[in-house]
């Protein structure tokens, strides 16, 4: 075994955060390793320098103890690393084979003329599928494959170009389960042929299958590499907690109000499975679960953005037949998407606008618009969420995220709405506007509303809800009052292997 | 991502470039007539200018609902096809089936409300460009227009017809003026003050943010198509009111002025954004050329290019501000 891969040093600094804080990494051929870290970590940003997206502002970088530099994806190309993302890229109406050798088709000159030879192409796509053993047919086109399809000819594309060092960044996280053995398969055959292998993952259950050994990332630092015989789950989890952490303690009501939202064996397609779930007037209920668990499945459920299979849906009991978000909406459920500027915002729009976009009912008669309600409406909110900005008209794109999504949530408080299920309301913005979210969420529970709050930060969830419900793969798993359960018990919970 | 510091102090900034944006158009307007006063013989009479009004009323009542409809993100290159339509099938109606004159004027401005809605219906549905569902619109009711007519001009309406597009009010202001006007007027008020205006906005600006506050999408687009359809229908009434007759040869090519003038005054192709006074300007200022180009006795092809190059300009100029 001889190293192929050896970062040394590696900083990053982006505003406000060390991304990465002297982090050393050095790995052999022939290893898979597993990559963890909660969100934040450095997990990302390690993987995003080592593929050339991001440049280290220190360190250095060696790859057969030569040191290299890497500023481009073309670098790391060339210095034989080659990485596959969690996106898929592949062009649907190409064919696997042409989708392989995406940019190197070879070509034939006949008449002076440069065509595309597609013999060599299906030849040398063959050639590296037949590495992964496995069965996909090269003249199919992309757009007929399925998830777990397109992953394995994502591999054989970064296998095509032989690299030293392959990089799959949560190859497993949308894969449903029965496809994640061939995929442990594959990478356990890319190492025996010698190549070295960093495996991002969340599921700590796939370790022991497809890991040598396991790094663990938190703060931007390197806490630590172990063989994976040493690599229990309790072990894993306390390397990515730490100790430094502190639960912020709420004054809660003991009393909660009537029984507001109730959720029965709701199924939708596969990503929501049998849940079903009572959310109470003045509580807040958190959802916990990784990325792809279903927890923005089921609010866009609730909220009639997606089709339901079966399962009811019931507003203070009384059954919702076909939920859309006007009807929700007048029956009093408010949702703060995940993506508040896709899905949150006219950007274009002044502030003003954005904060009355949801209640136009409220500031209007006969269809006509009352400006001076308007103003009231949406200045009250400027003042209760401490919205930082300069004027009431000043165009919605130019406030900081964390006062951005300040208007999101102010745009449905201004609905007075009886439920609000909060998407991921503190991605990206700054600490102080994240505490200042979570006492806004505490002081609203308290004054009745009853509030469904999804976070990818399991911390995040346990110091806002009175309850959590884990989702694991579309199904709810467990359920813990906030006092029953710690940091650490939680993110075991919700990175336990669930089978049917 | 914009700082703190940023976001609190754009006030001048934004109000210097929203000034400028807004007069800019203004400027080159009064440059443009200033020009046409020194160069253009007859240019300066009264008669002259209230000629380019009443040129203009035509597209100007339709380009309010084009504005409408490129805010909400769309387009609708089927207005002049919709005008030659309802002036054919007034014609056909009124003249050779002899209804009564007041009854197929409503039966028409009805029907063009209704067609553009179900091309609206269309859109969202199968979500079908908008392009593509009106481009279908223009051949169909051209070709339907002639066919009803087989092509021949219907005559003749009952004199008193011509009020509404050949009269003139205090004997002086030409009735398409004034009704253009209050189109205007009565478009302002729906863009700024009402609830489906502001839903025009939200939808063109962002239609999935719209939508996940609970503005009904489907709603908003078919108004929009169906409203320029009543508008387009009821320019082609007033059209026929000028020319006497009911034609399906009018209003060729109608749809490029309409969407150059919207664009001119400033609504963005990107949706989400624009004005109707915007647009008022954009109409003058197509009209003013298009006068000025004729008094000056430039050669009919070459006012097509230059049409074209100033059309070009307007787009450059909206997708650089989208841009910033």
């Amino acid at each position: 075994m001889t190293v192929v891969l050896q970062a040394s040093h590696l900083m990053k600094q982006y505003p406000g955060v060390k991304a990465l804080d002297d982090v050393d990494f050095s790995l052999n051929s022939g290893e898979v390793r597993a990559l963890l870290g909660k969100n934040g970590a450095g997990k990302s940003t390690l993987v995003k320098i080592l593929s050339g997206a991001v440049t280290p502002d220190q360190g250095s970088i060696a790859v057969d103890g030569r040191e290299v530099t890497i500023k481009s994806p073309q670098d790391s190309f060339a210095q034989g690393i080659s990485t596959v993302y969690q996106e898929m890229s592949l062009v649907p109406g190409l064919t696997v084979a042409e989708n392989i050798l995406l940019g190197r088709w070879p070509l034939s000159k006949r008449f002076g003329v440069s065509f595309i030879a597609r013999k060599e192409i299906v030849q040398q796509a063959a050639e590296a599928l037949s590495q992964l053993e496995v069965d996909i047919d090269l003249n199919q086109l992309a757009s007929r494959l399925n998830v777990a399809q397109q992953q394995l000819v994502e591999i054989a594309k970064a296998i095509s170009f032989d690299p030293r060092v392959m990089i799959l960044d949560e190859p497993s996280s949308a894969l449903p389960s029965e496809e994640v053995d061939t995929l442990h398969r594959v990478v356990r055959r890319l190492a025996e042929q010698g190549r070295a292998i960093i495996y991002v993952t969340h599921r700590l259950q796939e370790i022991p299958k497809v890991a040598d050994s396991v790094t663990v990332l938190r703060d931007g630092r390197t806490i630590g590499t172990i063989p994976v015989q040493e690599a229990t789950p309790e072990r894993i989890t306390q390397m990515m907690i730490g100790s430094d952490w502190k639960r912020t303690e709420w004054q809660r009501d003991a009393e909660l109000g009537p029984v507001r939202l109730s959720v029965r064996n709701l199924n939708s397609k596969g990503l929501l499975r049998d849940v079903s779930l009572e959310l109470r007037g003045g509580e807040v209920l958190g959802l916990a679960g990784l990325l792809g668990s279903g927890r923005t499945e089921l609010l866009r459920a609730i909220f009639g953005l997606d089709p339901i299979d079966s399962g009811e849906i019931l507003v203070d009991g009384t059954p919702q037949l076909k939920p859309n978000p006007i009807s929700m909406k007048a029956t009093g459920i408010g949702l703060t998407p995940e993506d508040r500027k896709k899905q949150g915002l006219v950007l274009v729009f002044p502030v003003e606008d954005n904060l009355t976009l949801a209640s136009l009912h409220r500031v209007s008669s006969m269809g006509v618009l009352n400006p001076g309600k308007e103003k009231v409406l949406a200045e009250t909110m400027v003042d209760n969420l401490a919205i930082k900005t300069a004027r009431l008209d000043v165009k919605t794109r130019t406030l900081s995220g964390g006062n951005q999504q300040k208007v999101v949530i102010g745009n449905w408080l201004n609905t007075l709405p009886q439920v609000l299920m909060m998407d991921e309301p503190t991605r990206g913005i700054d600490i102080q506007a994240k505490e200042q979210i979570f006492a806004l969420v505490r002081d609203l529970a308290r004054q009745g509303l009853a509030v469904l709050f999804v976070s990818s930060e399991i911390e995040e969830v346990l110091d806002v809800a009175d309850r959590i419900l884990v989702m694991n793969q579309g199904r709810i798993t467990h359920s813990r009052q906030h006092d029953e359960v710690d940091l650490e018990q939680l993110m075991a919970l919700v990175m336990e292997e669930y089978t049917e | 991502m914009t700082s703190a510091v940023q976001s609190s102090s754009p006030t001048l900034r934004d109000r210097t470039s929203d000034l400028l944006a807004r007069s800019g158009l203004l400027i080159a307007l009064l440059l443009l007539f200033l020009a046409l006063a020194l160069f253009a013989p007859n240019f300066l009479t009264s008669r002259n200018l209230l000629n380019v009004l009443r040129a203009v009323a035509f597209n100007g009542i339709i380009a309010c609902g084009m504005t409408f409809m490129i805010i909400a993100g769309d387009i609708d290159v089927s207005v002049g096809s919709a005008v030659a339509w309802a002036s054919a099938l007034l014609g056909v109606l009124a003249i050779q089936h002899g209804w009564p004159l007041g009854l197929a004027v409503i039966f028409v401005l009805v029907q063009g409300a209704l067609i553009h809605a179900g091309a609206g219906y269309i859109r969202v549905r199968w979500a079908v460009p908008a392009f593509v569902v009106t481009l279908a619109l223009f051949m169909a009711l051209r070709g339907a227009a002639r066919l009803i007519t087989n092509a021949f001009p219907i005559t003749p309406f009952p004199d008193s017809f011509n009020f509404w597009g050949g009269g003139y009010i205090f004997g002086i202001i030409p009735v398409p003026v004034v009704i253009m006007l209050a189109v205007f007027v009565l478009f302002h008020f729906i863009s700024v003050r009402t609830v489906y205006g502001r839903s025009v906005y939200a939808v063109g600006g962002n239609e999935e943010s719209a939508r996940l506050s609970g503005i009904s999408v489907w709603r908003t687009r078919i108004t929009t198509f169906a409203l320029l359809g009543f508008l387009s229908a009821f320019s082609g009434i007033i059209l026929s009111s000028r020319i006497m007759s009911g034609s399906s040869n009018i209003a060729v090519g109608l749809e490029f002025d309409v969407i150059a003038a919207v664009i001119i005054g400033g609504t963005s192709l990107a949706g989400g954004e624009g004005t109707i006074f915007g647009t008022f300007l954009g109409v003058l200022f197509i009209g003013l050329l298009s006068n000025g180009m004729v008094l000056m006795g430039i050669n009919p092809f070459a006012q097509e290019v230059i049409r074209g190059l100033i059309i070009l300009v307007a787009v450059l100029i909206s997708v650089a501000r989208t841009r910033k």
